[in-house]
């Protein structure tokens, strides 16, 4: 054990949890990192490609080495840091890319062949034979890449989504946020803080600064009491803001119980959506590295992640309490982590800082010189420290490395922002044109001092209010350090042997240098070719040693030599969140027709129609094929009466002493002329000219239309009305709103159907002569229920559509099919709709999609010369009114032969190809009334081919179909069933 | 992105429908003699402009009011937003 | 008197309720709606004594209430009246404006809270992406939840109306239900 005292642990809480099957005690506040670093434990994982020893490198989120699988079965996640992973009782925690325990990996002999394994090797090594790649390689790379595994199950847990509303958003709870969010909470507006972390704090928890002569921790617990208490500020701690989007929109994720035991039903994760008018980004800074050769050893860490252990979590970073720490750091702060450490009681042997004036804090031997190797395979034993050309080794338990500190300039590059260079600072700080209304604050825009970052958040805060117009006061602020740490520009140790630059990916400075022979030298290229900066840690640690070194070797400076582009999100996030808490059935909504419960309760299947649930067929007893019911469903309506739920076609209220104008400017044909108590068939063009949309148009008064669309087009077909009303033409007295819900519509269709609606009908005249085809009227039904009855036919038949209020639609429908018994009455499902609609070849989606007009379908008569409409000029151009394709109907010359919908359509004898196409086939079905496979679709001057023999070509499946050209009215082609 | 709807304030994209170039509006008349080359113009010719754009979104989750939304759309930055309906009575209130 | 007997949005005979914390959500199936938009150059009426409010607002009358749905064009809302041909009776009330029966075209779910409003606003910033400071008792606005278009009325500190397309009932239902329940 080399747990400490002291810190903002619960020494009294012990956690048990489990880490590779063995058995530890950790304490309440503890990381996974820090419970694995208290109990000796420096051995973590296995790189990417080398399968090097790795152990914790840093205390946050932007570690690369430390990522472990937790859990197990189906909650099984794996690529976890260790080092924000808050640890509780039970965990369950294993390492990762391994074959066989992790201290003796026998993937580690890639190591050996490290010299193979050069960047761009993939590009070099797997090209040839070139049948080797599906076979050999792609499997073996797929085998090898990645860390962690996943479970292959279905995730158990719950997600949530939402969306929250603030004046003030602050992204960090450390020094400069808990100032800004203080400044702006007592100000009374809406703030938002959020960390990622699950205390608030940050840095003030792992470091040793006093504030007003107090520990600084503190002033933290002082304040968060506060701001608890005030109602308009929201903590967010475990909260991840992962990217910032347009207009002062964010992205959160809010770890809501990985931080316990698994519950079932339990929210694990929310992902937030959160609009700020302005924001503060306060996410402090990140330390970097030194690259040395071997300097990826288990108990090799940043200095401040080692000064955080020890001083937030009370651990050591040693495997025994008595083993040497040495730090090695180009500047002052890496020299707090000796004093912090010897405070802690930790034996600190030396600093090792290459620069000449460096000075002493404390009672350590200083050595002006650098580190270039280490020894300790499965954990750090001795470094080698050179000074003035001579070298030693000493022996060492940890080793923690400072290069200085990067700000975290993440969401404020996310719309493109260059960070810009300080020279002074010697890294990025954030540049200009940062997301609308972010201000950036303390270590996170260089202003890295305790007193600075108050300071900075504070006056972001008070600055972010006044841009919305509300004055707040400046809060006292505690007395401070404020001493800026002094450092110098030394990048990386050039000695023979690999010196790792990005652990995750296992890049080394030797691969930086073959980038920059290959050529690859913008960082963008650098990237891709060496794979720094990718995977889950995105360089955080990494990125700008590559490219001081690279600005090195092209012997530009680091500012000519530029950042990668950053993108969202900020640290991963899961899919299973973004996929929100609605899966399988309730990924999207479904829409239920108003007999839906009926239709079930007679055996209907159900298909869905966009969101809609419709009745496809209604299987009845003995039945054992789909087929069968669908003939016997079409057979019933032509010879007696069926019954259909018709409600998710669109409907479309158009009122006002203008409706008759406006639905002449919208259909392409007359609908103005259209007498009260009639209906009409419409067809809407797109402005280019095409078919889009068919339906009905029923005048139910002077200035009171009901327009039809087809279900698919609903709210395309609204969204256009209403485009023509209040952008075209807005002079026209109209008013539009959607109906479709509100009536249940159904189709009572064959030959019976009147008798039938005559048993239900409050004595209205049914008689051919009152109600004639295409005549509409306001009635009531059964006792006086409200209802709107239309004589129109989809199927050819003598047919019509009554509609009632949707909570009535179900009991209708029951109704007609209890009186309609003696009649034959069927339900019908989409699927003999689908084949009564060929029969009588009338268009539906495969003949209206989108590349079709008017004359095409036959219906070229319909677009009115006498009036403009939407589509009109357009359809009367060129190419499409020389069109000669036509709809025309197919039947197969051998009757037990099927045509296939999609097939495409050639003269006998003619070689296939594009241009001697002479048409597709839309629509097929088995006609029970033809007693053969049937079919419509377009066909080169179809209209003159009458009788000809044609070929119906499915290359897909390899098959033809010699197919007769005939009339596409394969039932009563001269409409008087539907009339009489 | 938020949109500033003239009436009803700030309010997420999500809720609208876009349509694109707001020129849309200027639909040719059918009767001029040159109306099949106006049309043409109309229906396929669109600027399409790194910078400041005129364009229409409809407030399909919403007041269903179409809009017309000027954009920068190299920024995204939103420099005004109006009700596209433009009848003879628009001055009067249309709450 | 139709001797056809109603169902609710969701198939049943009587109406949803469900109660979970500090929420209760109640189907209310007995809430008639007619849709009213003004012709041009109309003045906005007044329906039995209800005037029309001003954009996104909701107003509470002696025998109905109304909301503003868009440009000139309102719902109004007769409470208890959906049995009535609501559509007619606010036709006579304003029978120059164009009226359309909307009580089947919608589901309506209300939302209670016994403890103020800090429960109904831990549900609704799980639904709808609206700024809850401006949902002001009084107010009624329109926007999506979970892909569905709602309206959404605040009635009082303690009472939120949810309406959304009646077809889509069950699908609202549960978004309403399960994030009720995941809010634990």
């Amino acid at each position: 054990m080399t747990r400490l005292t002291g810190g903002v642990i619960d020494h009294e809480t012990a956690l048990r949890f489990t880490f590779n099957g063995k058995t530890y005690s950790g304490r309440k506040g503890d990381t996974l990192a820090s419970a694995l670093l208290a109990n000796g434990v420096q051995l973590v994982g296995r790189s990417f490609k080398y399968h090097r020893p790795r152990g914790v490198l840093s205390a946050g989120s932007e570690e690369p080495n430390a990522l472990v699988t937790l859990r197990g079965g189906a909650r099984e996640e794996p690529n976890t840091r260790a080092t924000v992973t808050e640890l509780f009782d039970g965990l369950v925690a294993r390492s990762q890319n391994h074959v066989g325990p992790l201290h003796r990996d026998v993937m580690a002999v890639n190591d050996l062949l490290s010299p193979l394994f050069a960047s761009g090797f993939y590009y070099k090594t797997f090209m040839w034979p070139r049948a080797f790649w599906e076979k050999l390689y792609e499997p073996l790379i797929r085998h090898a890449a990645g860390l962690g595994r996943l479970s292959g199950e279905a995730d158990p847990d719950a997600y949530d989504k939402g969306f929250l509303h603030c004046d003030l958003l602050v992204i960090g709870g450390g020094a400069a946020g808990l100032a800004a969010a203080l400044a702006a909470g007592r100000a009374g507006v809406k703030v938002i803080l959020a960390d990622e972390d699950f205390q608030f704090g940050g840095r003030l928890l792992a470091e040793t600064h006093q504030l007003d002569g107090m520990p600084a921790t503190s002033w933290v617990t002082a304040v968060m009491a506060e701001l608890s208490g005030l109602e308009n500020v929201r903590l967010m701690p475990r909260t991840t803001v992962f990217g910032a989007y347009d207009h002062g929109i964010y992205g959160a994720v809010e770890r809501v119980s990985d931080h316990v035991s698994a519950a079932d039903g339990e929210v694990r994760q929310t992902l937030w959506r959160i609009t700020a008018k302005r924001s503060v980004l306060a996410a402090g800074a990140t330390e970097r590295h030194i690259p040395f050769p071997n300097n990826d050893r288990p108990g090799i860490m940043l200095a401040g992640a080692m000064r955080a252990y020890a001083n937030r979590w009370a651990a050591s970073p040693t495997r025994h309490p008595s083993d040497p720490v040495i730090i090695f750091t180009n500047n002052d702060d890496g020299h707090r982590t000796a004093t912090d450490l010897l405070a802690k009681g930790v034996p600190v042997t030396a600093v090792v800082d290459p620069r000449d004036d460096a000075p002493t804090f404390g009672a350590y031997e200083l050595i002006t010189g650098v580190v270039d190797d280490t020894k300790g395979r499965l954990g750090l034993t001795s470094v080698r420290v050179t000074q003035n050309g001579q070298s030693r080794w000493m022996p060492c338990g940890a080793l923690g490395v400072s290069g200085g500190w990067n700000p975290n300039v993440h969401l404020s590059s996310h719309h493109r922002s260059k960070p810009v260079w300080d020279e002074a600072l010697l890294a990025f700080v954030p540049g200009k044109d940062l997301p609308n209304g972010m201000i950036v604050a303390g270590a996170a825009v260089g202003q890295g001092t305790t007193a600075k970052a108050l300071r900075s958040g504070m006056e972001a805060a008070v600055s972010s209010l006044a841009a919305l117009g509300i004055s707040a006061e400046r809060i006292d602020l505690p007395d401070a350090d404020d001493t800026a740490a002094a450092q110098t520009a030394f990048w990386h140790v050039s000695r023979k042997g690999r010196a790792w630059v990005d652990f995750q990916n296992d890049v080394t400075v030797k691969d930086i240098v073959l980038a920059h022979q290959e050529n690859m030298r913008p960082v963008e290229h650098l990237k891709r070719w060496t794979t720094l900066g990718m995977a889950t840690d995105q360089g955080k640690t990494s990125n700008i040693s590559a490219l001081a070194v690279m600005a090195e070797l092209t012997g530009k400076s680091l500012p000519e030599t530029g950042t990668t582009i950053f993108r969202p999100p900020y640290t991963g996030v899961t899919l299973s969140v973004l996929g929100g808490g609605d899966t399988g059935k309730h990924f999207r909504p479904t829409r239920y027709t108003p007999t839906h419960q009926w239709s079930a309760s007679q055996g209907a299947t159900f298909v869905e129609v966009g969101a809609w649930l419709r009745a496809q067929y209604f299987v009845q007893p003995g039945e054992t094929h789909w087929r069968q019911s669908v003939d016997r469903e079409v057979l019933a309506v032509r010879r007696g009466v069926g019954l259909c739920d018709v409600t998710t076609l669109g409907k479309i209220d158009v009122q006002g002493p203008d409706a008759a104008e406006f639905l002449n400017r919208i259909y392409c044909n007359m609908m103005g002329t259209l007498a009260v108590g009639r209906v009409r068939y419409g067809l809407m063009l797109r402005e280019d000219g095409h078919a889009y949309d068919d339906g009905t148009c029923a005048r139910l008064s002077e200035n009171h239309f009901v327009v039809t669309t087809t279900t698919a087009n609903a709210a395309l077909v609204y969204r256009n009305m209403e485009f023509a009303r209040q952008c075209l033409w807005p002079d026209l007295n109209v008013s539009l709103i959607s109906t479709t819900d509100a009536w249940a519509q159904i189709a009572v269709a064959g030959p019976n159907s009147r008798t039938l609606l005559s048993r239900v009908v409050d004595g209205f005249d049914l008689s051919n002569e009152v109600f004639p085809f295409m005549a509409c009227a306001e009635l009531t039904v059964c006792g006086g229920l409200r209802a709107r009855l239309f004589r129109i036919s989809f199927s050819g038949e003598l047919a019509y559509e009554i509609a009632v209020p949707a909570r009535y639609g179900n009991a209708l429908m029951e109704r007609l099919a209890q009186v309609g018994a003696d009649l034959g009455a069927t339900p019908y499902g989409t699927e003999a709709l689908g084949v009564m609609r060929i029969e009588k070849g009338h268009a539906a989606g495969s003949e209206l999609n989108g590349q079709t007009t008017a004359q095409m379908l036959s219906l070229g008569r319909m677009v009115s010369e006498k009036k403009d409409s939407i589509g009109a000029v357009m359809s009367r151009r060129e190419g499409l009114a020389q069109d000669k394709r036509r709809l025309v109907g197919f039947r197969p010359v051998d009757k037990s032969e099927a045509i296939v919908a999609g097939s495409h359509l050639f003269t006998q004898g003619e070689t296939r190809n594009t241009t001697t196409d002479q048409g597709w086939i839309t629509s097929a079905a088995y006609s029970p009334h033809v007693g053969s496979s049937i079919a419509i679709g377009f066909l080169e001057e179809g209209d003159a081919r009458m009788g000809e023999v044609v070929i119906a070509a499915n290359p897909l499946e390899g098959r033809e179909v010699r197919v007769e050209v005939v009339s596409p009215h394969f039932v009563d082609p001269e409409g008087g069933r539907l009339r009489d | 992105m938020l949109i500033p709807h003239p009436l009803l304030g700030l309010r997420d994209a999500q809720e609208f429908t876009y349509l694109g170039d707001a020129s849309l509006l200027n639909r040719p008349d059918a009767s001029s003699p040159d109306a099949a080359v106006a049309f043409y113009d109309y229906v396929y010719l669109r600027d399409n402009p790194a910078g400041v754009h005129r364009e229409l979104w409809f407030h399909e989750q919403g007041d269903r009011s179409w809009l017309i939304v000027t954009r920068n759309t190299l920024t995204h930055e939103i420099l005004n937003a109006e009700l596209a309906f433009k009848s003879a009575v628009k001055s009067e209130v249309l709450a | 008197m139709t001797d056809l007997m109603a169902i609710t949005a969701l198939g049943a005979v009587a109406p949803y309720e469900f109660q979970i914390g500090g929420l209760v959500i109640r189907e209310n199936t007995e809430l008639a709606l007619a849709s009213l938009s003004l012709g041009r150059g109309q003045g906005a009426p007044t329906i039995l004594g209800t005037s029309m409010p001003d954009v996104g607002q909701w107003q509470a009358g002696p025998e109905v209430s109304a909301f503003w749905t868009a440009p000139n064009q309102w719902f109004i809302e007769g409470q208890g009246r959906a049995h009535e041909d609501f559509a007619a009776i606010v036709k006579a009330a304003a029978p120059d404006c164009a009226v359309t029966e909307q009580t089947d075209g919608w589901v309506a779910f209300d939302v209670y809270s016994n403890d103020g409003f800090k429960p109904l606003e831990g549900l609704l910033e799980k639904l709808v992406n609206i700024d809850l400071d401006g949902f002001e008792v009084g107010t009624a606005l329109r926007t999506g939840l979970h892909h569905m278009s709602v309206y959404l009325i605040r009635r009082s500190d303690t009472h939120v109306t949810i309406m959304g397309m009646r077809t889509f009932a069950a699908a609202l239902c549960h978004a309403l239900e399960s994030t009720a329940v995941r809010l634990r």
